[in-house]
Order: C-alpha cells, then sequence, then structure tokens
C-alpha cells in the first residue's frame, strides 16, 4: 500500500467543499477492488489544549492529563476524510450514512504527546441498503500503536458489481431499558460541536444547511451521541474498547432518553458478548416515538492484553 | 462501637427558630439569603437571650448561592447581634446541608473544642442567582486579561448573539440531566409504591403540621417574617380525594403508572432555620434549656449515575450504618422525621428497609430492618406541607424532633434527609 505523508492535517471545510464541488456526479455503481491502495499519514501533530478544554466544557466533564476517545477520533478524521475526497475514491463522500464505530483505545494518551495520524478505507462491501466501507483509523506515539478506530459508512443506493443486496432483516421489537439520564440538545448543538473538532459537514450545522441535503432538520454527530455516552460510561487511566452502532438520527433540537445498562443488554447494537469485569453497555433512544438511535459498549482493556490488538 | 463520639460530652440542642417557609415566588420576593437567614438568627437570638454574646461557631449554607454570598454565614452573624467576635462558615452539600452543620458543630462541641454552636440554613429560589452564559463569561475573562485595547477588541469579536442568553439555575443532575422529580419518578416506580399510598402520605402531612400550629406546637419555634404567621404551603384541608384529582408532574413517560404529583411532591420554597446547640455547662451557665442530646449522625451516598440506585435512596444506607455503630435496632425510635423530598421518597425508603434481598444484597444484612410503627412518622407534619427551602430543612426538622423529644421527657428520635448528587444524611437524637 502507498502511504501519502500530507504536510498537515487537512482543514475539514476545504474537503467538504471539495466533496460537495464532486457532488454533481451521480455515482450508481462501484467495482469491487475499487479503493485506491492508499493510505494517509500525518506526522507530528499535536493536541491544541484550546480545543480540548472547548470540547471538556460542552461535554459538561472535567479536563485531565487524558484526551477522551472520540477527541482522538476528531483529530485522526480529517486524515480519513482525506481519503474519501480524493477523486479517484469510488463512493460519493456527502450523503454518506455512519453506521457504527468500533475503537479500541489502547493506553491514556496525553494531550502533551506528539502523535502520528494515519488511515486507508478498505473492505468495500454489500449492504441491504447500498455499499459500505471501513475506513481504518490509527493515532501513533512513535512506533506505538494508542488508539485504532473501525468507522463503518454506507453509500445509500449504490451497487456493488457482482454481489445482490440482501433481504432487509426484520428489526427486533426495541424495548428500552430503564433510564438513566436524558439530553436536552438545543439547536445549537451541532454546531457547537463543529466549532470545537472542526467537523462543519452542513447535516449538523442550521436547518437551512440540513434542508439542502435534503433533511426535515439538521441531526446531531454520531461522535457527539458517543462522546456524551463514554462520558458516562469510559473507564480512566487505562485503556478500553468501545463501540457504538447508529440507528434513527437524532434531530435537533430534541431529547434523547439515555440508560447505561450491562453490556449484554443492548438492544440494537452488538455490544459484547464476553461479560468482563466493569463492561458497560448504554442505549439512546426517542422516549415518545420508541425507537432507538444508537447503542454501544465500552470494555475496560486488562493492561497485559493491550500488545498486538490490530484491525488489519 | 466503643470507639464512637457520643462517648464524649454531650451536645445538647438548646432550641432551634425558623421564619415560615413560602411557597417561591409569593410572600419572600425580595427577601435574600442573607435578609431570610438573618431573620431566622436574629429571631434565635432574641429567644436564648444570646446578644453580645461570642458562639463558638455558626454554620449555615445554601444550595443556590449568589457569587456575592461567598461569605454568607459570617456575613448574616456581622448583621445580626451577636458578637462580632462569632467566627462561622458556609456548608454546601446540597439539601443535607441543614443537618451537617448541626452535626459537625454537635461533633465539636462533643469533643470539649467549643462550648457552644448555631447549625442552620437558607435558600430562596424567588431569589435564585442568575448568572451570564459560559460564553459571554469567558469572553468577559479574556477581555479583563487583556493588555491592549487591539486585545479587548478581540475578545470581544468572539461574542455571538446566542452567548447572551442567561444561565439560570435547575434541579437537573448535572450528570444524567434527570431532574430530582424524574429520578423519584424511577424509584418510586422500582418499589411500585401507589399513587394512593403518596396521597395518603401528603395529605397525612398537611393534617399533622395544621394539627401542630392548632396547639401552638411553633409558637417558640418560628418568629414570623414578611407578614407570615405560618408556612403557607400548608392546606389544612387536604385530603386523598382532592390530591387524587391532580394530573401527574413526574415520570410522565411511564403513562397511566406515572403517580407522582404537585401534591405529593415537595414545592419550591423560600426560609430559613437555626439551630442552637451548646455544652450541658453552656446550658446550665446561661440557664437555658435543654430539650434533647444530638447522639449521633452519618453521611452516604449512591451510585445513581448508572442507575445502580435511585437518585434519594442514600438514606436507606446511612441508617443500617448509624444503628449498627449505636447498637440500635430501626424500631428503637420514638419518633421517625423522614424528610418529605417526594412521597415516593418516603414510602420507598421504608419498603426498602422491609424488603428481605434489598437489604441482604444491597445493605449486607442477615435479616431485613423490618417496619416501623407509622404513627411515629412526621408526626407534626414533613415538607409535604412545610415546604422545603433546600438548605433550611434540617434546622427545621432537628428543632421540631428536639422539642417533640422534650415533650414526651423520655425516647429517641430518628431523622433521614435525602440530597441532590445521591448523597444523603442521618441522625439521632435523645430526650432529655
Amino acid at each position: 500500500m502507498q502511504t501519502v505523508v500530507l504536510d498537515k492535517v487537512p482543514a475539514l471545510g476545504a474537503l467538504y467543499a471539495q466533496a460537495a464541488l464532486g457532488a454533481t456526479r451521480r455515482v450508481r455503481r462501484v467495482a469491487p477492488g475499487s479503493l485506491p491502495d492508499v493510505s494517509a499519514e500525518a506526522r507530528e501533530v499535536r493536541i491544541s489544549e484550546e480545543s480540548l478544554i472547548q470540547y471538556q466544557r460542552l461535554l459538561g466533564d472535567a479536563v485531565r492529563e487524558e484526551v477522551p476517545s472520540v477527541f482522538l477520533h476528531g483529530t485522526v478524521f480529517p486524515v480519513a476524510l482525506w481519503l474519501l475526497a480524493r477523486k479517484d475514491f469510488p463512493l460519493p463522500l456527502l450523503g454518506m450514512v455512519h453506521l457504527s464505530n468500533h475503537v479500541r483505545h489502547l493506553r491514556p494518551v496525553r494531550p502533551s504527546e506528539t502523535l502520528t495520524l494515519r488511515a486507508h478505507a478498505r473492505d468495500l462491501r454489500v449492504h441491504r441498503a447500498g455499499t459500505q466501507v471501513d475506513l481504518i483509523s490509527q493515532v501513533l506515539v512513535g512506533e506505538e500503536l494508542v488508539w485504532e478506530g473501525r468507522s463503518v459508512y454506507l453509500a445509500k443506493g449504490v451497487s456493488l458489481e457482482g454481489s445482490s443486496r440482501p433481504e432487509a432483516e426484520p428489526h427486533p421489537d426495541f424495548v428500552p431499558p430503564a433510564t438513566t439520564g436524558r439530553w436536552r440538545l438545543d439547536a445549537t448543538t451541532g454546531r457547537r460541536f463543529a466549532e470545537v473538532l472542526g467537523d462543519f459537514n452542513p447535516i449538523h450545522l442550521s436547518l437551512v444547511s440540513a434542508k439542502l441535503l435534503g433533511l426535515k432538520r439538521p441531526i446531531a454527530h454520531g461522535m457527539y451521541l458517543a462522546a456524551r455516552a463514554l462520558k458516562s460510561a469510559a473507564p480512566h487511566g487505562v485503556g478500553y474498547a468501545w463501540e457504538i452502532e447508529f440507528a434513527v438520527p437524532v434531530q435537533l433540537p430534541g431529547s434523547v432518553e439515555f440508560a447505561l445498562t450491562s453490556a449484554t443488554q443492548s438492544s440494537v447494537g452488538p455490544g459484547t458478548s464476553d461479560e468482563e469485569p466493569g463492561s458497560v453497555g448504554f442505549v439512546g433512544w426517542d422516549a415518545r416515538k420508541v425507537r432507538p438511535h444508537f447503542a454501544g459498549s465500552v470494555v475496560p482493556l486488562a493492561l497485559a492484553a493491550t500488545v498486538g490488538a490490530g484491525t488489519d | 462501637m466503643g470507639q464512637n463520639l457520643s462517648q464524649n460530652r454531650p451536645a445538647v440542642v438548646i432550641g432551634g427558630n425558623r421564619i415560615p417557609f413560602a411557597r417561591a415566588n409569593g410572600a419572600y420576593v425580595g427577601a435574600s439569603n442573607q435578609d431570610m437567614m438573618t431573620a431566622a438568627l436574629d429571631g434565635l437570638v432574641a429567644r436564648f437571650g444570646l446578644q453580645g454574646q461570642r458562639i463558638g461557631a455558626v454554620a449555615s449554607g445554601a444550595v443556590l448561592k449568589h457569587s456575592r454570598d461567598f461569605n454568607l454565614t459570617r456575613e448574616v452573624v456581622l448583621g445580626s447581634a451577636l458578637s462580632p467576635q462569632t467566627p462561622a462558615y458556609d456548608v454546601q452539600m446540597a439539601c443535607a446541608t441543614g443537618l451537617e452543620t448541626i452535626g459537625s458543630l454537635a461533633d465539636k462541641i462533643k469533643s470539649g473544642q467549643i462550648e457552644s454552636g448555631i447549625g442552620g440554613g437558607v435558600d430562596t429560589v424567588s431569589d435564585a442567582p442568575i448568572a451570564v452564559s459560559d460564553d459571554l463569561r469567558n469572553v468577559l475573562l479574556a477581555a479583563g486579561r487583556a493588555r491592549s485595547l487591539k486585545d479587548r477588541l478581540a475578545a470581544f469579536a468572539k461574542l455571538r448573539p446566542r452567548d447572551l442568553a442567561p444561565s439560570a439555575p435547575g434541579t437537573d443532575e448535572p450528570r444524567t440531566g434527570l431532574s430530582m422529580g424524574e429520578h423519584q419518578a424511577l424509584t418510586t416506580q422500582r418499589w411500585e409504591i401507589t399513587r394512593e399510598a403518596q396521597d395518603e402520605l401528603a395529605a397525612a402531612s398537611h393534617q399533622n403540621l395544621a394539627a401542630a400550629y392548632d396547639r401552638h406546637f411553633f409558637d417558640d419555634l418560628i418568629t414570623p417574617y414578611r407578614g407570615l404567621a405560618k408556612d403557607n404551603n400548608m392546606r389544612a384541608d387536604s385530603t386523598v380525594a382532592k390530591l387524587s384529582k391532580l394530573k401527574p408532574a413526574f415520570g410522565k413517560s411511564l403513562g397511566d403508572q406515572a403517580s407522582m404529583t404537585a401534591g405529593n411532591s415537595t414545592p419550591l420554597t423560600d426560609g430559613a432555620s437555626a439551630v442552637l446547640l451548646g455544652s450541658e455547662e453552656f446550658a446550665a451557665e446561661h440557664d437555658l434549656p435543654m430539650l434533647a442530646n444530638f447522639v449521633d449522625y452519618e453521611l452516604a451516598a449512591v451510585d445513581f449515575v448508572s442507575g445502580e440506585e435511585g437518585l434519594l435512596m442514600a438514606p436507606a444506607y446511612a441508617v443500617p450504618r448509624m444503628l449498627a455503630r449505636q447498637g440500635l435496632t430501626l424500631q428503637d425510635f420514638d419518633f421517625y422525621e423522614i424528610h418529605e423530598a417526594f412521597a415516593g421518597t418516603v414510602l420507598s425508603t421504608l419498603k426498602a428497609w422491609e424488603d428481605p434481598e434489598f437489604c441482604k444484597d444491597k445493605l449486607g444484612l442477615d435479616a431485613p430492618l423490618g417496619s416501623i410503627d407509622r404513627s411515629k412518622l412526621n408526626v407534626n407534619g414533613s415538607s409535604l406541607a412545610a415546604g422545603h427551602p433546600f438548605a433550611a430543612t434540617g434546622g427545621r426538622i432537628v428543632a421540631t424532633l428536639a422539642k417533640m423529644l422534650h415533650e414526651k421527657g423520655s425516647g429517641r428520635g430518628l431523622i433521614s434527609v435525602c440530597a441532590a448528587g445521591g448523597q444523603g444524611i442521618v441522625a439521632i437524637l435523645e430526650a432529655r
């Protein structure tokens, strides 16, 4: 695989603008094996202390000598998005649906550490509603892998040549667990989160910008929901694995019913089958329509087990 | 056991004073925390002839506090008839504030550090602090740090219209986003407390409080304030039938299971209370009454964030620890003062103590704590009727219970107060 070393972490706004220009071409079909064999890398990256403080204030959490997992995702995300915005990337960036994240946060990362960021795409595969792809992102300190994430994206309505789409499986009835929290998200939630991590995807920002992309109302960033969930569920001072699967988007302004559960109780999403000590599940749902927004889990990693945990 | 503070000299409850509690945005509009606490303290000083005296320490606090009130209690003391040489400090433990001030002063008296102390608390929702938003605050702080006009302008350039919206305090738990009532609704459902049982407790609270006023029980416990001589939330003619007509106010998502109304939940209230404590020597020297000994107190906290336990259930854990330390059982009391944050809180706590599974799994007890004689519960009314100015409730309960025990001439009373943040505080008083 060819590695392209970027001079600096690209600005997301420019990438979205680039993608918007390319949006005139309509993609109906992609070939398997059409993913560019390229890995992007940014070196000597430092965390902005100001952004980290802004992030923790937004979530109502304490600023610690630890970078939150979703903040690291936000740090590496532009490098991954650079791949998606390339002309030779087969799927259209705008309008892609974020399905899930699977992260191994291998050890606590200090805000002062110098990071190397890497990303590549892999595993173009069929989905009942289109074609999905994995974006693999990595954060390294020197040669040490400290954070690795797999984000699954869906390009709706795009067929994968040679594959027929599987039938949609019937949704199991969603039975909400006992509430442990309620998030009231005002209309500025998307814009505020965008200001911190730079993800100015128009679907999150305002009524007007969301309507331009065919949404009735702006929706919350998936990673904002993950950040809120991890604020309650993630441990400190140790590594941990976590995942989140997204269902119905959260419209803004809106309210999310939230519950921490034992990990095996997740009613959407994979959950974890093994009952690790300290593992926690979480679910967010719409109380009125009784529909899940997301579900996931957090499992602390035994320090000894953090070596050689690759997704490749 | 054997190491407990009750082996030291006793801390004696001499008496108390409060102003009537007023429903928020009513009789006490315009009165500040300092105004009301000063009124409660001056009434206490007048009642016991403490003018010009140096008290060992005065402790009080408020849950909703203005930043200018950083030294609230000391300011109150300086404005009172007490000697200006009386030291004072603030405590903040949500609704446990009042009882924590009294407990900590009792400990100082027992250990011989001080001879006398005044504890209490105050709260006003009508005069609650309203702050600027964090964004505006950050802009103002940055502008204050700026060394040039250019830097100052740069700071203000970051200001957006949305930053100008003020931020008012709420009763939501910061970590869950659920209000106290919503949290209690989950607990009420967990313990299957019926609407009827909650309304019965609420009606009894009003009737008991009204009866206590009728027999002039509160004559030497209350100083009228701003035209009010009684708690104005009290409805002497309250009945279960009337309360049953109210619509649910909390836990509405439970549908027809929703059982918590404005009638069986405490209203937002303004008020202040103060309690005088002393050593036996202090009381004798000043020819003051000795109503009860403040025997012991205990704090507890629960994990409500994960949903493992209900927000207001901490007293259920504090009581058995304190009973074990004192070698007592739950039935060894003549009065039970369980703060009625919500009728559901009291009933969930009592049911938990009766539940063998809860007592074994959560409290680690071989047998359940058991039932209490309900005719001994909140016999002169509690917060559902009187109202609940957060930090003032502890002082109301201690003064009331001490007087009840003194009238009876023997026996013990148990106090239980739940608090925000999953905390709780409980105490034991003994007649003398």
